[in-house]
């Protein structure tokens, strides 16, 4: 038994009996009871989506599926391949690759999920390296810890380029560490 | 749903972590679905005392008992084991409280599943819209329960409000007499009553030493009115005294006065008597937002500093454009700080705007009111899913 907020996106929990994907989290503040966890989630028998919201402290049964270590190969539409140590593909549907397909990237290692022998989804690692491909200049002078700008990320698909929430100084061309978990930004990697 | 002859029934679940706000909103709410929607309430509460401080008629000592029409339960522990016939049609968990596992289990034994809400905390943030009336399947159980937010935009489920409230604070507003007799009756001197009259009922780390200060140099007359137990160490050395109801002492253009900790139903008055209230928690910064006075809002405080980007996001709702307002809430708040420590110039930039934040009160006002109230919207929202 987990509790909602250690659930991470490409889990698969049961939920009334039923497999659900996990394919998006959305935790957002609240009370003094806690963070509210949002998910998209898709039931994997019915292939029926469904929104709901939880408690963090709310306990599911995560269903231990195998996994395997691939990489990103390519798009064929519509289906995004990946491939393990021995050139072996596999093939994911793009609704079942939810928030990883954020931080997309040719050779991206990640780990492919199966259920019933069939590649259902990927699990990104906690924390991945992107870099910030456009971001506007910093304002000078102001230098408020809270002050957050937008700022888009490398990403294999034109399309899905995904914008992260950055502090000031952090430049266009920097790379930053991203919690994969929550879609934040965790710090700025400099050499 | 009142029109069948046998009355819809409700549990409400309330524990009770600190202060009065919780027991607050509650016993608010379980009198309103009683006496405008003759739904059949039982609220269990784990704290008598709490309660029995904004509610004199509660006996602490009882394990149920009838109070205004509500069945009041002492919820003890999470232990018990419950019937199915014990449990009610609609089922409130207030603030993600965990229902006693019997009671869970009975919910999923009744032949017609019960309607089972999380009623959660009020914030302005966006996100809450996107998560309003959501459901969340029980992860083992055949029961599926649904997120309720209060808020103040139309897609979320309003504001605690009773049917006449309005209508009672403008008769008590347009009544010189009456206020002055509400007053008097509060001990207040004919000077203080012709003072700006300011409610202060706060958390005890709001900086209210510096505003009293502030006040006391100010340019005109300010009487401040604390309910007993509230910045009681600030009072104190206000006093010199201890700070027990009816006390009082001016001193330059302040007089701060002690009033008696009063039941929730007379709260009211106070605001609607007041010029300026300052309010702290959700049930009160509500009553303030009904009471179309200038308010600010001494705002609960979470891990991570979380209430801050609450009150900002309801400062952005509410007055955008109204700087002092925001200024002074900040501070307050602990967000920023005066500039040299000083809150008089804080007060008069908050003070000069009173004209446009009574312009404010009432446009807001008409805004939340087109959202109708939280009860009502809450049976509404329980009958399409039932």
């Amino acid at each position: 038994m987990k509790p909602a907020k250690e659930i991470r996106v490409g889990n698969i929990i049961m939920v009334d009996a039923k497999p659900f994907i996990v394919l998006r989290s959305d935790v957002n503040g609240s009370s003094r009871t806690g963070f509210t966890y949002k998910w998209k989630m898709k039931n994997l028998l019915t292939n029926a989506p469904l929104e709901n919201v939880f408690r963090g402290d709310d306990k599911f049964d995560v269903v231990v599926l195998d996994k395997k270590p691939v990489t990103y190969s390519y798009y064929a539409d519509p289906l995004y391949v990946f491939m393990d140590e021995e050139y072996n593909q596999f093939e994911i549907e793009e609704e079942n690759l939810g928030d990883a397909l954020n931080y997309l990237k040719d050779g991206m290692e990640c780990e492919a999920v199966f259920y019933d022998g069939k590649a259902i989804s990927v699990e990104l690692p906690t924390t991945i390296v992107r870099q910030i491909v456009y971001s506007e200049p910093a304002v000078k002078g102001n230098t408020s810890g809270n002050v957050l700008k937008e700022a888009k990320i490398e990403n294999a698909i034109e399309s899905k380029q995904h914008t992260v929430q950055v502090p000031l100084f952090v430049s266009q061309d920097d790379s930053i560490e991203i919690d994969t978990r929550t879609n934040e930004y965790k710090r700025v990697i400099r050499n | 749903m009142n029109q069948s002859t046998t009355p819809v029934t409700l549990a409400l679940f309330c524990k009770v972590v600190d202060n009065y706000g919780d027991i607050g909103i509650c016993w608010r709410l379980a009198r309103q679905l009683v006496r405008e929607h003759a739904i059949a309430v039982t609220l269990w509460v784990d704290d008598l005392k709490s309660f029995a401080r904004i509610c004199p008629q509660v006996d602490t000592q009882a394990t149920v008992q009838h109070v205004d029409g509500v069945a009041v339960y002492h919820w003890r522990d999470q232990e018990g084991t419950y019937r199915a016939e014990d449990v009610a049609d609609i089922v409130i968990e207030f603030f993600a409280v965990d229902i006693p596992p019997g009671y869970v289990t009975a919910m999923a034994q009744r032949a017609a599943r019960p309607v089972w809400l999380n009623l959660e905390g009020l914030t302005a943030e966006e996100w809450v819209e996107g998560c309003h009336t959501l459901p969340s399947m029980h992860p083992r159980l055949p029961l599926t329960k649904h997120f309720f937010f209060p808020g103040f935009t139309g897609k979320t489920g309003g504001l605690l409000r009773e049917v006449d409230l309005l209508e009672r604070r403008d008769r008590f507003q347009q009544d010189a007499g009456g206020i002055a007799a509400f007053l008097g009756g509060l001990g207040l001197a004919p000077a203080e009553q012709r003072a700006c009259k300011v409610s202060l009922f706060c958390y005890p780390h709001a900086p209210v030493a510096g505003l009293f200060d502030a006040w006391r140099r100010g340019g005109a007359p300010l009487a401040c009115l604390v309910p007993e137990g509230v910045a009681k160490d600030e009072v104190r050395a206000f006093l010199g005294a201890e700070p027990v109801a009816g006390a009082s002492r001016t001193q330059g253009m302040l007089t701060v006065r002690v009033l008696p900790f009063v039941p929730q139903a007379d709260y009211d008055p106070l605001l609607w008597a007041c010029d300026v209230n300052i309010v702290r928690g959700e049930d009160s910064f509500v009553r303030a937002q009904w009471a179309n006075r200038p308010f600010a809002w001494h705002i609960y405080p979470q891990d991570d500093n979380l209430h801050h980007k609450k009150l900002r996001a309801f400062i952005s709702r509410y007055c955008p454009d109204i700087e002092p307002l925001e200024r002074f809430a900040l501070a307050f708040n602990g967000v920023t700080e005066p500039a040299g420590d000083d809150w008089l110039p804080l007060w008069q930039a908050f003070s000069g705007a009173f004209e446009s934040l009574a312009c404010r009160s009432a446009n807001w006002q008409k805004a939340v009111l087109a959202n109708g109230d939280l009860a009502s919207n809450l049976l509404t929202f329980a009958a399409s899913v039932r």
